[in-house]
């Protein structure tokens, strides 16, 4: 019994965060169509903003500073990278994403070395919960997931910058028509991508408090999955998707015979949800049209 | 430029690989010994252009799009490599090992090809993509944890090397055999079915082709060419690491055939060799405290190359300054000038981009207002 | 369109030809060699990248110094460190782009997977290496490859044979990532060297999930020795996680990844209340002798960021092969500059073979190689940190 529980609590926490980074995923996709790389490095450079501004010592500052230098990162990458492409074919967008990854990756090895950087931005330590020891920042991150994704749902249903995100998402040409900014959409997209790619960043931060150029990457390709997983485009999805991969990955873990085969265990389940379900949980169906 | 019902353009590229393979070769039957590097970078050529041509059959042509190559060249690798470490001692490292083990290995693949080609090819777009993904990394953990008999495991599988002096001779071989096995089929029938159907599925389906029968066949001739490419890899080297095989690969091999030009089987082999020679020569160029520079420059270029080729904003500016413009600036202006139907593979736009065209009208008009009541 | 064509094929053929005129087939590369060239394949880039660092930056240092002090008889060394991003592929590339800039002898590959597409290279050339950091035990395989760290294996059998005298019938934890050669080398020999009555517990990690532990801590929260033949990267976040779940009587052993643990930035070993152990032959927080010279040398270059034991190995790998040139030719054995690296190969392996020690490196006061390439040194068993209280 404390056994699941405590794996459960991990599952969960792990879930979260590729939750928080499967968002931005899906929001991209749903709104500008296509599959942003680069997202995953984000994560990283969110991560190494951390570690430069808790120079000031102040573990808040430090996040809101990182969570705004991400933003500007993606607008940034949006307007540089993605938006003279905008009209061609996805193709070429999914490899200039690619680039952009590769071109973050390397910036900061450049910038920051090859050896891994410590830092740890607030500890938590751990508390008896049912019996069994759990870490508090596990707790915490999903607290704080579950309070973003809450707020996340209620800004896009119930404000009209969010009806107007849906809008393009389901339409972009019949929501420009109807008189919305969709370049501005795309923009304000990105940098809430971005935001939760920074929050993501915090959050393996508090789990293990090391930055590395590399450590966007898988979780950057574990959340796409998630994000499919749930229905690409659909933000319950994401969650649903995200949560789904951490509790599995926790469980598989857990189990040592199968435990390296975790990874392969993960993508298999992703087989096999597309299969019954070729749109993911919550995806929606494209119609074909002659 | 037609000669009777010859067209040379479709003979071009077995033109050009097969008077480089003639000269290389030739020099090589004669006794002369190429520097070591020279070989293996013509190795690695052969087996980018095997790769990057079979991935174009998928991607340029059925217009799916493929993340998972890598994982189909795993296959042909270990199996390939495992069959011939079996047979080379008794058979010696000759032709016959390599032929039986290339059977062995193209097979293997194939029939991956097919497990995951059935069910993945009734997804579409990105979900086909993240899907083969899936696959490409499922079977790198698959190999990573064999036991040390078998294939490996971590340390990867010791796979015999074919002798350095020939080996780029079969690798060329095997490269005019996939253009020969790509090429004919895309001419073909078969290809035309598989070329309507990435224009419109839904059309293709109302005049009847099976849709299902030939994006399995264009799959599966694409995973049997990539485990093809697999042997020859197991060949070149001395062990098979599966660690190699991730998505990073398959999306180097997905660059080849975006840079070479979707639809375009020469741009793929020109994008392939310049690539895989790009990898090779930027460590022997930025070595020690420089070598960080060597990834910054590849996304730059990657960048830079896709953006000025594809973004729409600039295609005023491609069409002036292009080779064919600049070559046509030397030449007599004829009007009277008509274009032969000679197949530009390279000018039908994808399904993915007809879909864009067909449901989205994607210019931005900068000067517009967000929310009409603001 | 035409005239396209035909400059296309017209450029083909040039290029062909300039291939051709590329290419003389000869084999003495290293004819026009000033001086000795020693060259190494590491990740530079990459997730490994601070391996290929360290053995880059202590291997240069060493090369300095010995050109600072006269090189050998007057001869200076130069040192070339090519990048194979952890990837065998590029080694093949590499090797053969080195034998042609005039390499005569080798350090190998910095990692295992690589080296071993390096080890069948170097023996069709019959080229010298001595590895620093590739501790797979199949790495000497061949006459011509020889190791300055421990075998994965030995390491693996040390620390059961520690185990077996002080676990027996006992639980104990083990924890490994498994899809890496070092860690998972190790453990398998670990396991197959135990004895029967000790019960272990085991749990692993892949590099995909490589940041957050909490399951596997979960899984061996009741043992009170963890055996972690793993990097102190993951070591580090592993500690750091399970230092409030675990008891203060639990000790860690680690091997020799474990060393660089006490030498992060922004990383305090004291706030983990755990006893740390490891097993190696370097210690990077040496306080005396050849390691702590070493120590100072490395972080007034480069500061302590990449300062581990891969540095200090590679150091000693490069004064192992000036010392063993200087003993063949005091023996009377005849090194010009312009020696090819068959050559150097026979009198290096005559030499490493034949006994030769090398005194005071940063990795041992003596070192020595069987014949089988293995090293020959003490490994000292650290210990890194008591516990608190």
């Amino acid at each position: 019994m404390e056994i699941i529980f405590s794996t459960l609590i991990n599952g969960l926490s792990l879930g979260g965060i590729y939750a928080m980074i499967a968002l931005g995923y899906t929001m991209v996709y749903g709104i500008a169509k296509m599959l942003n790389f680069a997202h995953g490095d984000v994560i990283m450079i969110g991560g190494y903003l951390i570690y430069v501004f808790m120079a000031t010592n102040n573990p808040l500052l430090a996040i809101i500073l990182s969570v705004i230098g991400c933003m500007i990162l993606g607008i940034t990458i949006e307007k540089v990278a993605y938006k003279p492409l905008r009209g061609a074919s996805p193709l070429a967008v999914l490899i200039t994403a690619i680039g952009v990854s590769y071109l973050l990756q390397s910036l900061a090895q450049i910038i920051f070395g090859s050896a891994t950087k410590m830092v740890t931005v607030y500890e938590f330590g751990a508390i008896k919960l049912f019996g069994t020891t759990i870490q508090v920042s596990a707790l915490v991150t999903l607290g704080v997931t579950v309070a973003v994704m809450t707020l996340l749902t209620l800004f896009v249903k119930c404000t009209r910058l969010g009806r107007a995100m849906i809008a393009v998402s389901e339409d972009r040409a019949a929501a420009q028509l109807m008189g919305i900014n969709v370049n501005a959409i795309i923009t304000i997209t990105f940098a809430i991508g971005s935001a939760l790619a920074a929050l993501a960043g915090l959050f393996y931060l508090l789990k293990a408090p090391a930055v590395s150029n590399t450590m966007g990457a898988m979780p950057g390709i574990k959340a796409f999955t998630a994000a499919v997983i749930g229905g690409i485009g659909s933000i319950p999805g994401a969650m649903l998707g995200g949560i789904l991969l951490g509790v599995v990955e926790s469980i598989s873990y857990k189990i040592t015979a199968i435990a390296p085969y975790t990874d392969a265990i993960e993508f298999s389940i992703l087989i096999i949800i597309l299969l019954v379900r070729p749109t993911g949980f919550l995806g929606k169906k494209r119609r074909e049209k002659v | 430029m037609r000669l009777g019902k010859f067209k040379i353009n479709h003979y071009i590229n077995y033109m050009v690989i097969g008077a480089l393979l003639l000269v290389l070769g030739g020099m090589t039957l004669a006794g002369n010994r190429f520097d070591n590097s020279l070989l293996f970078l013509l190795e690695k050529m052969a087996i980018g252009i095997i790769l990057a041509v079979s991935l174009s059959l998928v991607v340029g042509f059925l217009g799916e799009l493929s993340l998972g190559h890598a994982g189909f060249m795993c296959v042909g690798a270990y199996l390939g490599g495992k069959v011939a470490s079996l047979l080379v001692p008794t058979m010696g490292n000759g032709l016959a090992a390599f032929a039986i083990s290339l059977v062995v290995g193209a097979a293997a693949a194939a029939v991956c090809g097919i497990i995951i080609g059935i069910p993945a090819l009734r997804l579409r777009g990105d979900y086909l993509a993240i899907v083969t993904l899936a696959f490409g990394e499922i079977v790198k953990t698959l190999f990573q944890n064999t036991s040390d008999e078998s294939f490996g495991g971590t340390l990867g599988l010791d796979t015999p090397r074919y002798d350095k002096k020939y080996l780029f001779i079969i690798a060329f071989v095997l490269v005019l055999v996939t253009l020969a096995i790509v090429q004919n089929f895309i001419r073909s029938k078969h290809g035309r079915a598989v070329t309507a159907i990435r224009d419109n599925e839904i059309a293709a389906k109302a005049t009847g082709i099976n849709v299902t029968k030939y994006k399995l066949i264009a799959f599966i001739t694409s995973a049997a060419l990539a485990g093809v490419a697999g042997v020859l890899y197991s060949y070149s080297n001395y062990t098979v690491q599966s660690a190699k095989f991730d998505y990073n690969y398959s999306i180097e091999i997905l660059v080849m055939v975006v840079l070479g030009g979707m639809g375009s089987i020469n741009g793929a082999i020109v994008a392939a060799a310049l690539i895989t020679w790009l990898n090779t020569w930027l460590p022997t160029v930025l070595t020690g405290p420089m070598a960080v520079l060597q990834n910054l420059l590849y996304a730059l270029i990657l960048i830079v190359i896709v953006v000025y080729g594809n973004a729409p904003a600039l295609k005023g500016f491609r069409d002036k300054y292009n080779l064919n413009a600049l070559v046509n600036r030397f030449r007599k202006a004829d009007p009277s000038h008509i274009h032969d139907d000679e197949a530009k593979w390279n000018v039908i736009p994808t399904k993915i981009s007809m879909d864009e065209i067909l449901s989205v009208d994607m210019t931005p008009q900068d000067k517009q207002e967000y929310g009409g009541d603001k | 369109m035409k005239t396209t064509r035909i400059i296309a094929i017209a450029l083909c053929l040039t290029m062909c030809l300039g291939l051709l005129a590329g290419c003389g087939g000869k084999n003495d590369y290293t004819a026009n060699n000033t001086e000795f060239v020693i060259g190494v394949s590491g990740p530079l880039t990459g997730g490994a990248a601070i391996y290929g660092t360290a053995v880059a930056n202590a291997a240069q240092i060493a090369v300095d110094e010995i050109n600072a002090a006269g090189g050998l008889n007057g001869v200076k060394f130069k040192f070339i460190a090519m990048d194979d991003k952890h990837d065998a592929t590029l080694v093949s590339g590499n090797y053969s782009a080195m034998l042609e800039q005039g390499m005569q002898v080798s350090l190998g590959t910095v990692t295992t997977a690589p080296g071993m597409e390096f080890k069948n290279l170097a023996k069709d050339d019959n080229v010298f290496f001595l590895t620093p950091s590739a501790t797979g035990d199949k790495i000497p395989e061949f006459d011509n490859g020889y190791q300055m760290c421990f075998a994965d294996g030995n390491q693996g059998k040390v620390a059961a044979e520690f185990v077996n005298a002080n676990f027996a019938g006992q639980t104990i934890g083990a924890f490994y990532k498994s899809d890496e050669d070092y860690s998972k080398g190790i453990f398998t020999q670990f396991m197959s060297s135990l004895d029967k009555s000790v019960t272990v517990v085991e749990t692993s990690f892949t590099e995909a999930g490589a940041t957050d532990f909490s399951t596997q801590i979960d899984t061996l929260k009741n043992c009170k020795f963890i055996f972690m033949p793993i990097y102190y990267q993951p070591a580090t976040l592993f500690l750091t996680q399970a230092k409030d779940i675990f008891g203060a009587d639990v000790v860690y052993y680690g091997c020799d990844g474990f060393d660089g643990i006490d030498s992060q930035e922004g990383f305090d070993i004291n706030t983990i209340p755990q006893k740390v152990t490891m097993l190696s032959h370097f210690n990077s927080k040496a306080t005396e002798g050849a390691a702590k010279e070493f120590i100072d040398k490395y972080v007034a270059k480069h500061g302590s960021d990449t300062l581990n034991q891969f540095g200090a190995s590679a150091y000693d790998c490069v004064y192992a092969i000036y010392g063993a040139m200087k003993k063949a030719i005091d023996e009377g054995e005849k090194i010009d500059v312009t020696i090819s690296a068959s050559d150097l190969c026979d009198i290096l392996k005559a030499q490493f073979s034949g006994g030769y020690t090398l005194t005071n490196g940063a990795t041992g006061a003596e070192i020595k190689w069987e014949s089988n390439g293995y090293v020959n040194k003490a490994a000292i068993q650290y210990i890194i940190k008591e516990a608190n209280g």
